[in-house]
C-alpha cells in the first residue's frame, strides 16, 4: 500500500471531518448551553444548501456568485434559526425536555416538506466556484483545492469559536449560562437574548455548512435526516457540550469511515458505530463530556 | 299486478346481467414509484412513460370498453414505503393491478403483497434475479426490466475485449441488485478471461452522499479496469466526485457502468461533467446512428411532447411498455380477473416502441437486454450520448 494513498485515504477522512465539525459543533454548542437537542439542525444545514444553488442559479453569471451565495444562504438560516427561537422553542424552555424534542422534530418534518414544495423531489446540483475548481499534486495523489478549501475552514472555524466563547465577554456569558442559568438570571444578564444569539450562530453554521458541501454532494429531500445522525454520532463520541470534544469527534468519525472502507471494505459504516459503542463503554459522557445535570 | 311482473322480471334480467358490467369504472393501475431521492432520476420518466401509454390507450377507446386510470404513489425508493403505499393502494383504492417498484430492494417486498392479495404485479425496473427466483416465484409476479444476470453478464463481455486487462475492480451498491450484478459478472468474467484478477470490491450504500473515501480506496489498488453499478442520482453525485479526484483517468476512463447511466435521464443533469469515454447502457438510447421504425420515431416525438422536454426519456418506455404488457394480457384474457390475466400472460409476446418481447412462461421474466456502447460527445447534443449503441443480451434464458 503506497504512502501516497494512504495520504489520500487521510485527506478524505479530513473532508468529511471538517463538514461534520461545522455541522455537529451548532448541534453541540447548543446542546451545551440551552439544553435543546435540535433535531431541526440537520434542516437547517439542507434549507442553507438549497438556499445556496437558488442564490447561484439567480446569481450565476456573476464573477464570485457561489460565495455571494454561500454567505446569503448562511445568513437566509440565521434569520430562520432566529425565528424559530423566538417565536416557537422559546415558549418550551422551563418545560419539560420532552417539549422541545416534539417540536424540533415537528420542524424537520415541516422544513423537509416546505424544501419539497419550493424545489421539488429532485437532486440539485452546483458546481464548485471557479477559484477552487483546480486540484493539485501532493504526495502522489490529487487533491482538489475545494477540499483542501474545506479543510482548512475547519480549524478556523474552531479556532475561531474557541476565541469567542473563552475570550469575549459574550462567550463568558454563554458559558455562565451554560453552567447555571437561574444564577446568571438573578445577576441581571438577558439570558434570553443570550440564547437567541446562541440558536441563530449555530443556525448561521449549519447553513453555512450545507451550502458550502453544494458543490460536493447533491442537494436532495433526505439529506437532512443522514446529516443529523452522523452530527448526533459525533457529539456523542466527543461529548456533548464540548466544543473540543466535537473537533475531535469529528476527526476520529472521519478517519474511521475512511480507513475503515480501505482495511475492511463492506463494514465501514459498521466500524463507526462500534466505536461509538467502544468509547461510550470506557467513557459514558463522550471523550470530553461531561455528565449532564 | 303487471307492474308487478314487470318490475320482476326487470330484476331478474338485471341480476342475470354479466358481472363485469356491473363493476364498470376506469380498470386502476396502482403505481409505486420512487417520485423523490436519488432514484427518482429514473422512477419519475418511467411514471411519465406509464402515463402517455394510458392516455394514447384511451383515447384509442380503452381496455374491454373501460378507460384506465394510473394511480401513482412516491416509494421514495425505500422498501417500507413502497409495501405501505402498495397495501393502501389495494385495500383502500382498490386498485386491479400494480405495477411500479424501481429498485431491488422495493420490487421483492411489493411482489410478497401481490402474492397475498392475488394481484398482478409488473416490474419495469427491478433487477435482482431472487425477485423471479423458485423460491420467491408466484402466478402474479411479471418483469419487463433486464435482470442482473444478463447485465453483468454483459459487462463482462464488453470488458473481455478490452486490451491489457489484468486487475479489474468493482464499485456497486451495497443491497441485492449490486451484489447479484458484481456476481453474475464475477462469474461470466472468470469464465470468459480467467487470467484477470480482482483487485478490489467497493460497496457504498445505495444514496451515498460522498463516494469520496470509496474512490480513493479503489485507486489506491491501481485497477485496470472497473465494473460499476452505481446508478441514477448516485451516479450523479458519484462523477462530480470522482472526476476531481482523478479516478477515470487513472483508469483511462475503463469503465463499464450497467446502472443504465447511459441514458439521457443521466447525461443531461451531469451535462459537461460527464465522464465521457466510459461503457454505459441505457434501455433506450434514444439517439440513434440511423433511422429507427417509424412506429418508434413517433413514440419519440410525442414523449418529448408528453413530457414538455425537448428530448424525451431513456426511461420512459419501461413505463410504456409495462402498461402495453399488462393491456395486452387483459386484451388476450377478456376479462380483469387477475387469476386470468396471469394466466394470459405466460408467454405473452407484448409490443414495445423498439420491438416485442415475450414474458417467458416459466419464469415470468422478459430477458431483456439492454444496448451498450461509449459515451461521447456529439455535436449535436449538449449531453453524452452512446456512440453506435448495440444491444446486449449474452443470457437469452435466466433462472
Amino acid at each position: 500500500m503506497a504512502a501516497s494513498f494512504l495520504f489520500s485515504q487521510f485527506i478524505s477522512g479530513l473532508t468529511t471531518a471538517m463538514f461534520l465539525f461545522l455541522i455537529a459543533s451548532g448541534l453541540s454548542l447548543v446542546f451545551g448551553v440551552m439544553r435543546v437537542l435540535n433535531f431541526a439542525h440537520g434542516s437547517f444545514y439542507m434549507i442553507g444548501a438549497y438556499l445556496a444553488w437558488q442564490a447561484v442559479h439567480w446569481l450565476s453569471p456573476l464573477v464570485g456568485a457561489f460565495w455571494v451565495a454561500a454567505l446569503a444562504a448562511a445568513l437566509g438560516v440565521a434569520l430562520l434559526g432566529g425565528i424559530v427561537e423566538r417565536l416557537l422553542l422559546r415558549h418550551l424552555y422551563g418545560r419539560d425536555e420532552l417539549y422541545q424534542l416534539l417540536l424540533t422534530y415537528a420542524l424537520v418534518l415541516i422544513l423537509a416538506d416546505a424544501a419539497k414544495f419550493t424545489w421539488g423531489t429532485g437532486q440539485l446540483s452546483v458546481s464548485p466556484p471557479a477559484l477552487l475548481a483546480g486540484s493539485v499534486k501532493l504526495f502522489g495523489t490529487t487533491l482538489p483545492h475545494y477540499n483542501l478549501f474545506i479543510i482548512v475552514l475547519g480549524p478556523l472555524i474552531a479556532i475561531g469559536g474557541w476565541l469567542a466563547l473563552y475570550r469575549t465577554g459574550l462567550g463568558r456569558m454563554m458559558r455562565a449560562a451554560a453552567y447555571d442559568r437561574e444564577m446568571l438570571d438573578a445577576l441581571g444578564a438577558d439570558v434570553g437574548g443570550l440564547y437567541t444569539t446562541m440558536f441563530v450562530a449555530s443556525a448561521f453554521l449549519a447553513g453555512l455548512a450545507g451550502a458550502l458541501v453544494s458543490p460536493l454532494e447533491s442537494v436532495v429531500p433526505g439529506m437532512d435526516v443522514q446529516i443529523i445522525v452522523q452530527a448526533f454520532i459525533v457529539v456523542v463520541i466527543g461529548g456533548l457540550g464540548s466544543f473540543w470534544g466535537t473537533f475531535w469527534g469529528s476527526l476520529i468519525y472521519g478517519e474511521v469511515l475512511a480507513f475503515g472502507i480501505l482495511i475492511v471494505p463492506g463494514f465501514s459504516l459498521f466500524s463507526v458505530f462500534a466505536l461509538m459503542a467502544v468509547i461510550l463503554i470506557l467513557r459514558p459522557w463522550g471523550l470530553f463530556g461531561r455528565p449532564i445535570r | 299486478m303487471i307492474r308487478r311482473h314487470v318490475l320482476a322480471l326487470a330484476c331478474a334480467a338485471g341480476a342475470l346481467l354479466p358481472f363485469h358490467a356491473s363493476a364498470a369504472g376506469p380498470i386502476k393501475i396502482g403505481f409505486p414509484i420512487p417520485l423523490s431521492g436519488p432514484t427518482a432520476v429514473y422512477g419519475v420518466p418511467i411514471l411519465k412513460g406509464a402515463e402517455m401509454a394510458v392516455q394514447d390507450i384511451n383515447a384509442a377507446g380503452g381496455v374491454l370498453g373501460r378507460k384506465l386510470e394510473l394511480l401513482p404513489r412516491d416509494s421514495k425508493g425505500n422498501p417500507d414505503e413502497a409495501v405501505r403505499v402498495s397495501r393502501e393502494l389495494i385495500f383502500k383504492d382498490n386498485v386491479d393491478f400494480l405495477i411500479g417498484t424501481l429498485t431491488s430492494a422495493e420490487a421483492p417486498a411489493v411482489s410478497t403483497i401481490a402474492k397475498e392479495n392475488h394481484i398482478v404485479f409488473i416490474a419495469p425496473s427491478a433487477e435482482t434475479v431472487r425477485l423471479t427466483a423458485p423460491e420467491n416465484l408466484h402466478p402474479y409476479i411479471f418483469r419487463t426490466a433486464t435482470t442482473t444476470a444478463i447485465e453483468g453478464a454483459a459487462g463482462a463481455v464488453i470488458m473481455a475485449k478490452w486490451p491489457d486487462l489484468k486487475r479489474i475492480a468493482t464499485i456497486a451498491p451495497d443491497y441485492a441488485y449490486g451484489r447479484d450484478a458484481v456476481a453474475a459478472f464475477l462469474a461470466e468474467m472468470k469464465k470468459l478471461r480467467p487470467d484477470v484478477q480482482v483487485v478490489d470490491q467497493q460497496w457504498p450504500k445505495l444514496g451515498e452522499p460522498d463516494f469520496t473515501p470509496f474512490i480513493t480506496a479503489q485507486m489506491s489498488k491501481r485497477p485496470d479496469a472497473v465494473f460499476c453499478e452505481i446508478f441514477a442520482g448516485d451516479f450523479i453525485t458519484f462523477a462530480k466526485q470522482a472526476g476531481p479526484l482523478g479516478y477515470f483517468k487513472a483508469i483511462h476512463n475503463r469503465l463499464a457502468d450497467g446502472g443504465q447511466v447511459g441514458s439521457i435521464d443521466t447525461a443531461i443533469p451531469l451535462g459537461a461533467d460527464y465522464p465521457y469515454g466510459i461503457w454505459a447502457d441505457a434501455y433506450d438510447p434514444v439517439v440513434w446512428p440511423t433511422q429507427k421504425s417509424a412506429e418508434y420515431q413517433a413514440y419519440e416525438r410525442n414523449l418529448a411532447h408528453f413530457m414538455k422536454s425537448k428530448y424525451g426519456s431513456g426511461w420512459a418506455i419501461q413505463g410504456y411498455a409495462s402498461v402495453q404488457a399488462l393491456v395486452d394480457a387483459i386484451q388476450k384474457a377478456g376479462t380483469t380477473n387477475d387469476e386470468k390475466v396471469a394466466k394470459a400472460m405466460l408467454g405473452l409476446t407484448y409490443q414495445t416502441p423498439l420491438g416485442p418481447h415475450t414474458f417467458d412462461p416459466l419464469t415470468h421474466e422478459s430477458n431483456t437486454g439492454d444496448f451498450w456502447g461509449e459515451m461521447v460527445k456529439d455535436p449535436a447534443y449538449p449531453f453524452a450520448v452512446i456512440k453506435d449503441p448495440t444491444y446486449y443480451n449474452p443470457m437469452p434464458a435466466t433462472n
